[in-house]
Parts: C-alpha cells; structure tokens; sequence
C-alpha cells in the first residue's frame, strides 16, 4: 500500500463522518438566507429587506454563539420572528458538526491511524542511519540509551501503550520516535521505514520469541541489506535464525555473559581487554585477573546456568552444582545438590576450597542470600551474581559482588556494539584465535595501545567509512589519484611528523578483514576501518577527513590555496602547477 | 607558513583597526567620523571577502559569512551617507551620522568575530 493512500485515510475518514452535520448546516444556512432576503427591512431606512451577504454574515455569529447585535439597522418584529426560528435552527445545527467532530477525535481507531500516520511520516523526514527496534522492554530501553549516546536515531514499535509513553517521557540526544502497535504486522514495520535505505538495522526485543522471528523474516525479506539482531535466549529459534541468512546475528544474554565468565577465567587478557574497549567503568589495561584453577560453583540449572554449565566443560573447568529449591530435603545426584539455599549446602559444595561461585537464578532473593552465604563462609570467593530486576540495584551494589550480570544491560550492550562498531567481532574473534594458538598478538596489541592511547582512560572507538556522506575529502582525494595511506590520516593536523592517540584495530577493503593494519596500507573507496583512540585525538581526525585543505596537508606537507583569489595567484604569479597526483605527472 | 592565510589575517585585523578608529568618538558629530577612514575600511573588508570566496571547508565558509555581515552593513552605511550628502536636502545632520555609526558598530561586531575565529585557529593549530 503506497504511502499517499494512507495520507488520504484520516481525511477521507474526517470527511465522511463530518458529511451529514456539513449537509445540515447549509441546508439550515440556505433556508435562513432565503427567509431574510423576502422579509422587508425598517420603512425608515427604506424597507430593503437584509442582502444575502448581511443574512450570512448576521448568522454566523449568532448561530456560533458569539453575538454582536442587529446589522445594518435594528429589525422589525418580523425580521425578528425569522431570527427566532433560524437561530434555533442554526445552534442545533452548530452543535451537531462540534459534537461530530468531537466524537471522531475520541474514536480510538481514528486516533490509532492518526497516531500511524504521524509516525510513518516523521521517520521517512529522518536524514541519517536509524535503528529500527521492536518492544521497548529493560532491554529496548537501555539498547535506545546506547544508541541515542552514539547518535543514532531509533523507531521503536511496542504494543504496550505505558512503554509508548514511558518514551515520550525520557529525554534523548537523538530523534526517538514511538508507535504503539503490533510488531509482527508488516504494515507497521513498513510504517517505521523498514524499506528504508537508511534503515541500518532491525532489532527484535519483543518478550515472545515466536513475534521475534517473524519480525526477523518480515525485516529480511523487506530490506536484505539492513542488518538483523535477534535476542533469542532457546535452541530452536536459533536454529532457525541461523537459516536467514544474509546479515542476521543472534544475541543470547546468556552465553554471552557466559562467555565472558569463563574469560575471566581462561583469557584474561581478551577479557581486560574487551571491558577497556567497551568501556565497562574502572576498567584499566595492565591489571590481569589472576584465578587460581580450583572448583566453581554453580547455582541454578536455568537457561544461564546451563549455558554457563557448557561453557565450563569446553574449557574443563571442574564445577560443583547447586539446584536450589527451598520445598525439598537436601539431597545429592551425581554432581548436583538440590536443596534450600543455606550454609549447609555450601558446606557440602566445599566452599571453602572453591575459587568462586555464581549464582544464576532468576529469583533475586534466592541469589542474594546465596552470595551473603557465601561470603561468610569464605570471604576470598570470586562472586558472580545474576540481577534480575533493575529495581534491586540498590541491594546487589551493597552486597559488593566482584561481577554482577544483569541480563538485558549485557544483551543491549552487545547490540550498541554491533551497530556502532561492527568490526569489534573480528577483532576479538582474530584474538580469542590467536590466543588459542599461543602467539604474541595480544601482549603486543595491548602493548601498543598502551603506549599510544593510554590504558588508564576510557577510549573512545571510531568506525570509519570511506563514503560521500561521511568523509567526502577522503573520497575525493582516492578518487583523485592520491595514494592515502593509514599514516596519513593519523598525522597530527598541528605537526604533520607526528600522528594522533589513535590506533587502526580493523581494517576491511572490499571482502578483506584486516585486524591490527599495518599503517603504511592504502585506503580506498567503501573501506571501513575500526579505530581506538583518546577522544579528542578521533574528534581530530574525523575533523581532517571532512577538511579538503588540512587533508591535502596531511598527505603531501604543501598547503593547497584555498580561495578563488589565491588560486588564481598560484597559476599566474607563482608560476607552479597545481598539485598533481603521482599517478598523473608527466 | 600558509601565506593565503597570514594575508587573510592581516586583512581581517586591518579591518578590525579601521573600523575601530572609525567608530570613535561622539556618534552625532560628523566631524569626528572621517569619510578617508570609512572608505579605507570599506576597501579592506571587500577585499577580505574576496579572498575568502571559494573556500570549500566549513570554517572558510563560516569567515566568509562574517565578512559579508560587515560588507552588508558597511553598504547600507555607504548608501545612507551618499544620500544624505548628495540627494537629500538636509544634508549631513547628527541623526544620520548616529545612523552611519550604528551600523558601523554592527561591523566592528562582525569583523571582531572574523578576528576572533582567526586567532582561535591559530592558536589551536599552533604551526
């Protein structure tokens, strides 16, 4: 259905209920009129009866109740008898057409078009990449936090209408826009621009897996080019995600935290390194988590504790497991002990000997007093707790957890990421890689980037796109014939000979990924590359690439003239050529 | 050294200077308000515009439109003191001289502007 149908829909529908007061009040106007031009006026003021210009315009404001007086001249009683009737006549008729238009604003389905009409063309008004997001739950609103801190304008769809509200209410750096609709219906994710070429991703976090995937299947099949992220915590939706092909990722709170734990654990580099990039506060390179290789133990046989469970027997570390359920005896299977959440239990899992504990329940309570066990019983134990509901931060920064995961913040922290910067996953992938095969490539990473950016501060990170909407110099320089390389955009516009805080982390040329570029290759149109840099030394460089004359600069160490004047200047009197790509001269 | 720059400097201080000798004094009394310095400083601001034309990067773009503030002013200024002088009957008197300063204050504020991002960008390049 093409968009200019819709936009006739509220008026049609505005018209066609405003038809029969519209048809009454002229035919009460017509009748009026028609009376007042036969009734003769004053015989002092020549008995004219009143013009129909006049007749109009004396029951306008009277039937709207507004009321002047008599025009032209005072009436004769039978002027006066006619006014009786006709403003009778015209009130009534007045109150209909407000009455009329009244109820069709309070109608909730005209209100609900309206309400969709006025979405639909406020997100086509968007000029930049958006993000389109279904379901504003913890994780929908913290996932637009991120996006919005990284300007991205995002459209959210969610059925409820206090979450529709809730967004009005909070306060953004970027345009958010809100409809309270049902996700799964193509239409509305057509409404908040889906086939939009600027749409850059379409994000399902709905709380049913079943609206989730169809979101997915609609956003591929309506736009293949925008990226799609899935929060999808079971295997069979998975499986056929994975089947969508195209730009789809997955995102599993779960095993990602998992992933993350047991990185603490086996890479404790990656793991440093990974919370210094994401910014994660108080996170600083150079201080390695050292955990001795003793026991673990786990509470809680959910989706997180089985994930958790996985991942700790890939790398074989050993594990103890706790089921609590506080209605039954305390009993031991195989590995697990079931029973209520005390001391005793975690006598029987040996807590004094064991190098942490996680509890992964998803009853806060039940977590909270495990840890408080816990920690009685050995103050030394690496704790790792689960904090289900936002509303008990309060409770899990008191109780002092070495590392608390809260499901949707690790979930929305992964999706900013893989909107803003989604070269960070061959990084960490190259990483984990190399890691696994024993090579120098993190020591020398961390090394250089703690020389260069400085390991105390956050960094900032900065995905870098050879286009015409984000670096049109650059452009024109490549396109010009000049070999720019890394180094050359990384040179320091105060002092050419030396370059900024900034480091390439990732480099992709056509289907090529490059992690840690060397800075002597070449850049080229439609590159992407990931920098890590101090913020103002990345405010320094995205400012040169949209300078022509400080580029020019950069690359060649000559200053180009800038205005008509001096360009003329340059050919005349200084007799030297333009400058000249290498590729031409000659 | 960026000699397009240093000119553009130069021009833009020069400005600055005239139009701050001119606009000196008692705004109503035309002779404290010399035509030689108005002209001068007329001549200096379109040149300094002219140099600036073409200049592709924002913070050219930005100069540019600071100087054309001053030239629109100091136009309007010009055409008021023609008029007076050489058209109207009353000749030179107090209330358009006030005029002529008023608008020529305007200018001082918009080449003082020019001057200020001129030193802002020197300092912060700081070649």
């Amino acid at each position: 259905m093409k968009q200019s149908d819709r936009s006739g829909r509220t008026v049609f529908l505005v018209l066609r209920a405003m038809r029969r007061p519209i048809i009454v009040l002229m035919v009460v106007y017509a009748a009026s009129m028609l009376g007042w031009s036969l009734i003769p006026g004053p015989a002092e003021h020549g008995g004219e009866p009143l013009s129909l210009f006049h007749a109009f315009y004396f029951l306008t404001y009277t039937a709207t109740t507004t009321g002047f007086g008599e025009i032209p001249y005072s009436f004769t009683d039978a002027q006066r008898v006619w006014s009786i009737i006709s403003l009778y006549a015209g009130v009534l008729a007045w109150i209909y057409a407000a009455g009329t238009i009244i109820a069709l604003i309070n109608n909730p389905h005209f209100r609900a078009v309206a309400e969709s009409r006025r979405f639909a063309k406020r997100v086509s008004r968007l000029n930049e990449p958006f993000v389109l997001l279904c379901g504003f739950g913890n994780t929908g609103s913290l996932l637009t936090r991120g996006l919005s801190n990284a300007g991205i304008p995002v459209a959210i769809i969610d059925t409820d209408p206090d979450r529709t509200q809730a967004v009005t209410l909070r306060d953004y750096r970027v345009a958010v826009h809100v409809l309270c609709a049902d996700a799964s219906l193509p239409d509305h994710l057509i409404e908040a621009g889906v086939e939009s070429p600027l749409c850059q991703a379409v994000v399902a976090l709905t709380g049913d897996e079943e609206i989730n995937l169809k979101v997915a299947i609609s956003a591929r099949l309506l736009n293949p080019k925008a990226s799609v992220i899935v929060r999808s915590t079971s295997d069979s939706y998975e499986e056929v995600l994975a089947t969508l092909g195209g730009n789809t990722r997955i995102v599993d709170p779960f095993q990602t935290f998992a992933r993350y734990l047991v990185g603490t654990i086996h890479t404790p580099k990656v793991y440093t390194l990974y919370n210094w990039l994401l910014g994660v506060p108080g996170s600083r390179l150079g201080a390695f988590p050292q955990l001795p290789q003793r026991h673990w133990i786990l509470c809680g046989h959910g989706r997180m504790g089985r994930r958790l469970q996985e991942r700790f027997a890939h790398f074989n570390v050993p594990t103890v497991f706790i089921d609590p359920s506080p209605w039954r005896e305390a009993e031991v299977t195989d590995d697990t002990i079931a029973g209520p959440a005390n001391q005793d239990i975690l006598r029987q899992a040996k807590i004094e000997e064991a190098v942490g504990i996680v509890s992964a329940t998803n009853n806060d309570s039940v977590n909270l007093s495990l840890l408080l066990n816990a920690k009685a019983l050995n103050p030394n134990v690496f704790s790792v707790v689960r904090q289900n509901s936002f509303n008990n931060a309060v409770l899990f920064d008191a109780a002092d957890a070495d590392l608390v995961m809260q499901p949707s913040l690790v979930a929305a922290r992964r999706i900013t990421y893989l909107v803003t910067a989604p070269l960070l996953r061959n990084f960490f992938a190259h990483a984990r890689q190399e890691q696994s095969e024993g090579s120098d490539f993190l020591d020398e990473t961390i090394a250089r980037l703690e020389r260069t950016v400085g390991g105390e501060r956050r960094p900032g990170l900065l995905s870098l796109h050879v286009s015409r909407e984000a670096t049109p110099a650059l452009l024109a320089a490549c396109a010009e014939g000049y070999d720019v390389t890394l180094h050359d955009i990384l040179r320091d516009p105060r002092n050419r000979l030396t370059t900024l805080p900034c480091v390439p982390l990732v480099k992709r040329s056509e289907d090529r990924i490059t992690v840690m570029p060397s800075t002597s290759d070449s850049l080229h149109a439609d590159d992407e590359v990931l920098l890590c840099g101090t913020r103002q030394g990345l405010s320094l460089l995205s400012a040169n690439l949209q300078n022509p004359y400080t580029l020019q600069y950069l690359i060649s160490g000559r200053h180009p003239p800038q205005g008509h004047v001096f360009r003329w200047l340059s050919r005349r009197w200084l007799r030297a050529p333009a400058p000249v790509p290498p590729g031409q001269a000659g | 050294m960026n000699f397009e720059k240093a000119t553009f400097g130069f021009l833009a201080i020069a400005a600055l200077a005239l139009n701050a000798g001119f606009v000196a004094g008692d705004p109503a009394d035309p002779a404290r308000h010399s035509l030689l310095v108005f002209f001068l400083m007329g001549v200096v601001n379109l040149v300094a515009t002219g140099i600036k034309l073409g200049d592709r990067s924002h913070f050219g773009a930005m100069l540019l439109a600071g100087e054309l503030v001053a030239d629109l002013l100091l136009l309007i200024a010009a055409v008021i003191w023609t008029w007076a002088v050489h058209v109207g009957e009353a000749g030179l008197t107090p209330e358009t001289m006030m005029t002529i300063v008023d608008l020529a204050l305007g200018a001082l504020v918009a080449n003082a502007v020019v001057v200020g991002m001129v030193v802002g960008e020197t300092l912060m390049l700081r070649r």
